[in-house]
């Protein structure tokens, strides 16, 4: 073992002589290794903060829709349905979720709005948390009572303060107004980049009890779609098979698959799978860069075993046998590509960092890099492995050297 | 009788055999004992080079035996050769063949190195074989640092370093001034009476005159192999 402590030492004494080329050398390695580490930390940061936030606003849910060209009763979802599914067990609470294009007119100007008419477990199906007044229930719901809710963000965009509640709102739908009174003011989440992002001229978002919509749309008997909060500790899988199942027997209809779940682990689960296709596929792109960095370590390890060619005829004369001639260059390869590495899993994890800061900067989010063990760790295997395979070559042509042959050359 | 240190048998060296063979070894015969301070003459082209090669294990014979120190070294492979350098064989070079971006010490190290002699070891016997060759003071210098003659006695440093039984030298003084070439020829001369067998290859007789045997060659053939009358007289003026 002391032997290869030798050559370690002897390929360490060969790159510190000839600097500027090593470094140059290494830089192929750097670049490679680096933007492998950055793509896939960014990755898997855009990735955990996706989960933690549909996890925040749809762990648990369950959305249940029908077909687009429902036309009968049977195919719709009715009041009493969500009665009957509300007072399943595992089922902590049901909405709908139907919206309506409308317009007001306010101090501030024309707007236009999405109101979205609810049921009496509205808030916590959105998770709403209230900065002024209360989110409307169960009594509201009953009563059809004309009060909205609406978030601090647009309620600065109606009346430019979110101190609003109290306040009326005349909408506009369908050619018919109606005044309704704010009831309460939430607070738009932040970091919800890819739940709600709001942008300018985007319309205003109120929220309404369905019941008090019936006067501009009269047709708040029949829904198209429903939204439930089961219990996140059950199977929430399980709970939607049980919920259709409850339809489909209310209905007569099983077998005729009126009613369709989608919950939010479906989405999530297409967004990671998209996401780390995207990302594969980004970081083979990085691969190939580390490739040609491998090759340049080859073509650079060439040239200096041309150069060399005396002193490796030198060291043969001495004694040097052909194993170890090639440990020395191997060594000198290998020693390269793992500061390369090193360099390059410093420079990755920076600009994981750097480019997380920008893109969190600059679209009003926070992404972590989500920098594993096992990247670093695959990403040093692999460099170190470049540096082998492609010194093996060029320490191979320098080991078979004859010594007279490498003695006459100079 | 006691084995000869070398023993050359019918040794031949042809290239490119066929119709344009080059026969730069024809049928050489050769002893040379312990102790013995041999000058190998020839003019460029004899085949005196070859012989070196030959004589130093760095190439092997188209035919013929070479015994070096009883052992039969003509058959052996590469790795087996190194082995054979490593401990029998001091080479000093024409043009000292020092590796330029290690000092001084540390090219008298290689060898020891290769033979898989330990750090501490090693150091000590680098400086004994500098201090033979009076470098004590520059052992930290590299060679671009040192005149010809101070870099040729570094060589000499690194060929004994490993304490081979023969010293293979192949136009020692051929890049030196004559002054150098004095210093380094005594510093041989020294070697042979610690009792080295010293090898000297040269063109130049006043150099082959200041050893004891003189082998002469030519066509790769041994011409003549006499011993110099002169030798032990000069030894005696000393």
């Amino acid at each position: 073992m002391s032997s290869i402590y030798e050559y370690i030492k002897m390929a360490v004494h060969n790159i510190m002589a000839n600097k500027g080329r090593s470094f140059l050398t290494m830089l192929g390695i750097i670049i490679g290794i680096a933007s492998v580490i950055a793509i896939v930390s960014i990755g898997e940061g855009t990735k955990n903060q996706m989960n933690s936030e549909i996890s925040d606003v749809g762990g648990g849910q369950i959305y249940i829709n029908c077909s687009s060209d429902a036309q009968t009763d049977d195919e719709w979802i009715l009041p009493g349905d969500i009665e009957a599914v509300r007072a399943m067990d595992g089922v902590e609470g049901v909405s709908i979720s139907e919206t309506y294009e409308g317009e007001t007119v306010t101090g501030k100007g024309n707007f236009k709005l999405y109101v979205t008419a609810e049921g009496q477990d509205a808030k916590l199906i959105n998770n709403a948390n209230m900065k002024h007044g209360v989110y409307f229930g169960e009594n509201e719901v009953n009563e059809g009572k004309n009060v909205c809710v609406i978030s601090d963000s647009d309620a600065k965009r109606l009346f430019g303060t979110d101190d609003v509640v109290g306040m009326t709102l005349d909408v506009t739908c369908y050619g018919l107004t109606k005044s309704f009174r704010i009831g309460g003011v939430t607070t738009q989440k932040e970091n919800g980049t890819f739940v709600s992002y709001t942008y300018e001229g985007m319309p205003v978002t109120i929220n309404v009890p369905y019941t008090a919509m019936n006067d501009l749309t009269g047709n708040m008997d029949y829904f198209y779609s429903m939204t439930i909060q089961a219990d996140k500790s059950l199977d929430t899988q399980k709970v939607a098979d049980e919920v259709v199942r409850l339809l489909e027997k209310r209905h007569q209809s099983a077998g005729e698959d009126y009613f369709q779940v989608q919950n939010f682990q479906d989405v999530m689960k297409s967004m990671n799978d998209m996401l780390g296709m995207v990302t594969a596929f980004i970081s083979f792109v990085a691969g190939i860069s580390l490739l040609v960095g491998g090759i340049g370590v080859m073509n650079i390890m060439l040239v200096s075993v041309t150069e060399r060619t005396r002193e490796i005829g030198i060291r043969k004369s001495l004694g040097a046998k052909t194993s170890s001639i090639m440990l020395q260059f191997l060594a000198e390869a290998a020693i390269l590509t793992a500061i390369g590495g090193i360099i390059g899993i410093v420079v990755g994890i920076a600009g994981g960092f750097g480019i997380c800061t920008l893109i969190s900067a600059s679209m009003e989010m926070t992404i972590q890099p989500g920098i594993s063990p096992s990247t670093i760790l695959v990403a040093t295997l692999f460099s170190c492995a470049v540096g082998v395979f492609f010194g093996i070559y060029p320490a191979r042509k320098a080991a078979r050297l004859s010594p007279i042959e490498a003695l006459r050359r100079n | 009788m006691e084995e000869a240190l070398i023993r050359v048998v019918d040794l031949c060296k042809i290239y490119n055999p066929g119709e344009n063979e080059v026969r730069a070894l024809d049928h050489v015969n050769l002893q040379i004992d312990r102790g013995e301070f041999v000058a190998i003459i020839g003019q460029s082209g004899s085949g005196k080079s070859t012989f070196m090669n030959m004589l130093g294990c760095l190439d092997v014979p188209t035919s013929g035996e070479y015994y070096l120190n009883g052992t039969d070294v003509s058959t052996m492979k590469d790795n087996q050769l190194s082995v054979v350098r490593n401990k029998e064989i001091g080479f000093i070079f024409q043009g000292f063949n020092l590796i330029a971006n290690l000092t001084a010490i540390e090219n008298v190290e290689l060898p020891l190195i290769y033979r898989g002699i330990d750090r501490k070891t090693r150091k000590q016997l680098a400086v004994e074989s500098l201090t033979m060759v009076g470098l004590e003071k520059r052992m930290h210098h590299k060679p671009n640092e040192m005149s010809g003659g101070q870099q040729q006695r570094v060589a000499i440093a690194r060929a004994i370093a490993a304490k081979p039984p023969v010293i293979l030298a192949d136009e020692p003084t051929g890049n030196l001034d004559s002054a150098s070439s004095k210093e380094i020829l005594g510093i041989l001369k020294d070697m042979h009476k610690t009792g080295k067998t010293v090898i000297l290859i040269t063109h130049d007789n006043g150099i082959a005159a200041q050893a004891k045997r003189v082998v002469r060659i030519m066509d790769g053939k041994i011409e003549s192999d006499l011993i110099n009358e002169q030798f032990d007289s000069e030894e005696e003026d000393l």
